[in-house]
């Protein structure tokens, strides 16, 4: 489902990804510290909403990778920017299929 | 559970109603597992975090030997503990020979596809709610009656570990379609947290929603 680091070039792109990996990987306290800072800057809908699409793709992200599924011609397209921008690519090694 | 002390967020109304209706799901009867199973595997999921085994040896996928640790629920067969711990804690790095051992255990493909239905749910519940700094949601109890044992025949090979819904663009959303109601309980929990309809915005600008999910399949080391 995608990878990427750093900010992205997007507004508050530092802060986000720092607490998408905080979210990603549970840790709680991370995400409170940040959770709090945000609200402040971007207020309490935006962070929960961040939070929310985190939860999301914390998910989703496993059903991807316990199915087995390979990358399609629609996703590829649609995300051939990113890929190529991140090499996520290397996430899908040869033996995930054998 | 949250930090003590931090001040929690409201959770969005669509979000805190769907998470409760699939809490509400898990609790009932599914097409490869009883209520009772699919409550102890989402009780599972939620202990998977605290497992010796998986926590000594984070490089090795559940199924090596030693065993996995079970939480206190003791109800599901270890190739069900081994695919939740997997699916739990290790996501990127499951191959088609995990895959396979878990089926040469003798779980069935379908009972598979909703088990990761369950886990993936109850990954993005919990997520969603301790993020905010609410406790995750108490398991309700499991609603008596029979399985379905539902198996679609509208399915084709996708060069996936297992078939796919024949229909549909992209891969993940035909990733559950052997078991259609374990596609239904995955999706209708993740359809607050992305794009997955028309009209859906968010508060913050949909650069910024692709950056924060780029960043959590990057941390989940996820390729698709």
């Amino acid at each position: 489902m995608g990878a990427g680091g750093g900010d992205g070039g997007v507004p508050h792109g530092a802060w986000l990804a720092a607490l998408a990996e905080a979210v990603a990987r549970w840790r709680w306290q991370d995400v409170a510290k940040l959770r709090e800072a945000g609200s402040e800057r971007l207020g309490e809908a935006a962070v929960a909403d961040a939070i929310r699409v985190a939860a999301g793709f914390n998910g989703i992200t496993r059903v991807a990778d316990a199915i087995g599924i390979r990358l399609d011609a629609h996703t590829a397209s649609a995300s051939a920017t990113l890929r190529a921008q991140t090499g996520i690519d290397e996430f899908a090694p040869p033996r995930k299929w054998r | 559970m949250p930090p003590a002390g931090s001040q929690p967020l409201p959770m969005a109304a669509d979000a805190g109603a769907a998470h409760a209706a699939a809490v509400r799901a898990i609790a009932a009867p599914g097409a490869w597992w009883s209520g009772a199973d699919r409550l102890a595997i989402a009780a599972e999921t939620r202990a998977a975090p605290a497992c010796g085994r998986c926590l000594q040896d984070p490089m090795s996928l559940p199924g090596d030997a030693p065993a996995c640790e079970r939480s206190g629920a003791g109800v599901l067969p270890p190739a069900a503990v081994d695919a939740i711990h997997g699916i739990r804690n290790h996501s990127g790095r499951l191959t088609r020979g995990w895959f396979d051992r878990l089926i040469d255990m003798g779980l069935p493909v379908e009972a598979y596809v909703e088990l990761v239905a369950i886990v993936a749910s109850t990954v993005i519940v919990d997520t969603y709610a301790l993020g905010l700094g609410h406790p995750p949601p108490a398991l309700p109890r499991a609603v008596p009656g029979r399985r379905s044992l539902e198996r679609s025949g509208a399915v084709a090979d996708a060069g996936a570990w297992l078939p796919l819904a024949a229909e549909g663009r992209a891969h993940i959303l035909r990733s559950l379609g052997l078991v259609p109601s374990a596609s239904a309980l995955f999706f209708s929990t993740f359809e607050p947290c992305y794009y997955m309809r028309e009209g859906r915005a968010f508060a913050i600008a949909e650069p910024q929603v692709e950056l924060v999910a780029s960043r959590v399949s990057a941390v989940n080391e996820c390729f698709y």
